[in-house]
């Protein structure tokens, strides 16, 4: 029988324009707090694994540096990356680690800085999200793709774009109440609306926003995890999964296949159905994304994730809620890092900790990280015993 | 060159080099897999499906139907001087897609998901560099094929 | 030396005597169908078209201001659509009105410019234009030494063909990857019935200039051009080749 895995500590920085900190230094400030939170010592990691996308930084080879500003080292470290789901694939190593047997204490730490590059560089490396070889010549970005998707679930469901601005309406609702988040305003369906257009039928509002963050999870063996807490959270169902990263070959772009099969996976694994989820963090990279992903995995029929979205059903009181704290529209994506960042809300969520943005009753949690335009999905299903 | 392909290459070298060059002169090319038979648009040289790694080009019509697109208004460098531009996706009549700038025939309240469209082979004309790309023109568009020139 | 150029279809300004007469006529020998443009069709432009008929190819004569932008472009959009089709452009309509710059008038400096320089640019476009849209096509303008080096009583016609020679430069590089070439001929002093009226000390100057002892006739300009025309020029663009008898070295 596999070894079971808790989440013993939890820890999280303020995500945005970090021009204070350089990303091993973000790193410590989410660490730091994690390890305070889980009552261990540094010396009681056996190893960390950082999950950032390097391309980013100027610096080189992150995961030692990183690792070495924490003071773990001898021990070893790794670096993840699988796009914007490099945060829950170094989750996955952790945790495939101390299911091995290997190690018992595993400090898992996504961190990113995305503004020290120029504006020309961050710029270019948008354009080349797809696939290079043959799409990047004809000036495809990040958001274009994801507006295609949204076009097509438009024409295929009759998805409105009041119903995407619904999505960050609630985000950013959200947004305001967490003091990690990068935008900490409320705003308006017209609002959105009326906010300049950045890839049809997408707006500013209907995108993330590059931001520099980090956050952390100590990840613990089960012997480990019950000298920590009597009733600590699991990593209870792990489900990954992939698909084309290119447009070019993905039989239907309304939905992430990796998405669905990666849900399947967790809730396998977990013995629980969409059903049994009490409150989920989803890629909200762009508002079609989070429409999608509450089809992808079971919270609403397919096509039905608009009106799901404009009907509030996704708020707290409603039949689960997303994103309550604020997802990646109003905290900001800094990408190796938003993967821990959703395990942190959720555990946060199944210890009762969150203040003003508890879900009553949270006992089973799911996050939902996605790389790229879908070519990785994470989905984890947290839960107590 | 495969360099000369799109407005910005990232893309220097690879195996299907020469869709490049006949797209130069006017010819869109998928590829065939030795192996297997199979056939695929953007071409590849390695079959994933045998392990082949003997691929011929197969002339592609051009035709297809639209799948989905969008305005692009925030450019990626290199593009800046040409938002707003519109990217469309294909469903090619022969298997594959491809994506591409919707053409100056195609009128922009025009554009309809599921509407056909001919890919047109295109130069740039407004650099001295040569750049050869494609865009989605109305069907019945025309243009010169050349005999290779090497 | 076989010159593949049975079929094509050409235009020479300036072609109804001279040097352009000459090489229609020689363009005409090898194979084309050749229209003429000139600003007056008169008995000698006649003569010219009878002799391109001779040879068996269809002949075309149009009458043409080549000062005048719009006239260019019809005048190209007419021989299409008379001959089928155009293949080579051949600019050699030019003329000269020489004075020391201190004596020299307004009007002498528009007038050279006007027909040698801006006429080129005009006809270029036209057909540049059409190359570029069916993938070939070359363009031969004739310039001259004299816009290689300064002349004395030639600042206009110097800077209409100099003006000439990078237009032919810059266009090449447009022209280039649409498999279309642009060069220039540059003759030195050549005898034509223009030349033969000009004062014999000119001439001797010329022929005294020359290393090989002679000047140019119609003809030796015009080998040059057919070649040029040839696919066997087909990597020569951006280029000047001297007619000159060795007057410029």
């Amino acid at each position: 029988m596999a070894r079971r895995v808790g989440v013993i500590g939890i820890g999280h920085g303020v995500f945005g324009r970090r021009s204070d900190a350089t990303v091993q230094e973000l790193a410590f400030e989410a660490f730091r707090e994690a390890i305070l939170d889980s009552g261990l010592q540094p010396g009681d990691v056996d190893a960390s694994v950082i999950g950032a996308v390097p391309e980013y930084h100027k610096q080189r080879s992150l995961a030692g540096v990183v690792q070495e500003y924490l003071g773990l080292l001898p021990r070893p470290t790794w670096l993840t990356e699988a796009a914007c789901a490099s945060g829950s694939a170094a989750i996955r190593s952790g945790w495939l680690a101390i299911r091995a047997g290997v190690h018992d204490v595993v400090a898992v730490i996504g961190c990113q800085k995305m503004t020290e590059l120029g504006t020309a560089e961050i710029l270019a490396l948008m354009g080349r999200v797809g696939e290079v070889q043959w799409e990047s010549g004809f000036g495809t970005t990040f958001p274009a793709y994801y507006a295609m998707f949204a076009r097509r679930h438009m024409h295929e469901f009759g998805t409105t774009t009041d119903q995407l601005a619904a999505v960050a309406v609630k985000n950013h609702h959200y947004g305001a109440l967490n003091p990690y988040a990068l935008f900490r305003k409320e705003i308006t369906v017209e609002k959105a609306r009326l906010s300049d257009r950045v890839a049809t039928p997408f707006h500013v509002y209907d995108c993330c926003a590059n931001a520099d963050g980090a956050a952390c999870v100590i990840l613990a063996s089960e012997e480990r995890a019950r000298e920590h807490s009597a009733s600590p959270v699991w990593l209870s169902g792990m489900g990954c999964a992939t698909a084309s990263m290119s447009v070019l070959r993905r039989a239907s772009l309304v939905g992430l296949p990796s998405a669905v099969a990666a849900a399947a996976e967790a809730y396998d694994m977990a013995g629980v159905g969409a059903g049994d989820i009490d409150v989920a963090e989803v890629h909200d990279c762009f508002t079609i994304a989070e429409i999608m992903a509450y089809e992808d995995l079971g919270f609403c029929p397919k096509g039905k994730g608009g009106p799901f979205a404009a009907e509030g059903r996704t708020y707290i009181g409603g039949d689960v809620p997303v994103n309550v704290d604020g997802g990646l529209k109003a905290k900001g994506h800094p990408i190796g890092a938003t993967g821990v960042s959703m395990t942190y809300e959720i555990v946060k969520q199944l210890r009762g900790a969150a203040e003003d943005r508890q879900v009553p009753d949270a006992d089973i949690g799911l996050t939902h990280n996605v790389g790229g335009i879908g070519q990785y999905c994470f989905v984890q299903i947290l839960s107590r015993d | 060159m495969f360099k000369w392909f799109g407005l910005v290459s990232y893309v220097p070298y690879t195996k299907v080099e020469g869709f490049a060059d006949h797209l130069r002169e006017g010819r869109i090319m998928g590829s065939c897999c030795q192996g297997c038979g199979a056939v695929t648009f953007p071409p590849r040289s390695d079959c994933s499906a045998c392990l082949d790694e003997h691929f011929e080009f197969i002339e592609y019509s051009g035709r297809g139907t639209l799948h989905t697109y969008t305005r692009i208004e925030a450019a990626p460098t290199g593009f800046e001087r040409l938002t707003p531009y519109v990217v469309g996706m294909v469903d090619l009549e022969e298997g594959g897609r491809a994506v591409a700038w919707i053409g100056e025939t195609v009128q922009e309240e025009d554009i309809e998901i599921g509407m056909d469209l001919q890919l047109v082979p295109r130069m740039s004309e407004e650099e001295e560099r040569i750049r050869v790309y494609y865009s989605l023109e109305i069907p019945g568009t025309r243009w010169v094929k050349t005999a290779g020139s090497a | 030396m076989e010159l593949n150029l049975e079929g094509r279809v050409a235009l020479v300004t300036g072609g109804r005597r001279g040097i352009g007469a000459a090489i229609a006529l020689a363009l005409a020998r090898e194979g084309c169908d050749v229209a003429i443009a000139d600003q007056r069709l008169d008995a000698e432009a006649a003569e010219v078209v009878r002799a391109i008929e001779e040879t068996g190819r269809r002949a075309h004569a149009v009458e043409v201001d080549v000062r005048s932008f719009p006239s260019a472009e019809a005048c190209v959009t007419e021989v299409i659509g008379v001959l089928g089709r155009l293949d080579i452009l051949v600019c050699n309509a030019g003329v000269n009105r020489d004075a020391v710059i201190w004596r020299m008038s307004e009007t002498q400096w528009d007038d050279v410019i006007a027909v040698n320089l801006k006429g080129y640019f005009s006809f270029n476009r036209a057909a540049a234009r059409i190359f570029k849209d069916q993938r070939s096509g070359k363009i031969v303008n004739i310039a001259s030494i004299n816009g290689l080096r300064g002349k004395h009583g030639q600042t206009n016609y110097s800077a209409s063909k100099g003006g000439e020679i990078a237009l032919s430069k810059a266009l090449a590089r447009e022209l280039g990857k649409f498999n279309a070439n642009v060069n220039v001929v540059a003759p030195g002093m050549v005898m034509t019935e223009m030349a033969r009226a000009l004062a014999p000390e000119f001439l001797e100057q010329a022929v005294d200039e020359s290393v090989l002892g002679r000047l140019a006739s119609p003809e030796d300009c015009a080998n040059v051009v057919v070649f040029l025309c040839s696919d066997r020029a087909r990597h020569i663009t951006g280029e000047v080749i001297k007619v000159d008898g060795g007057q410029y070295i």
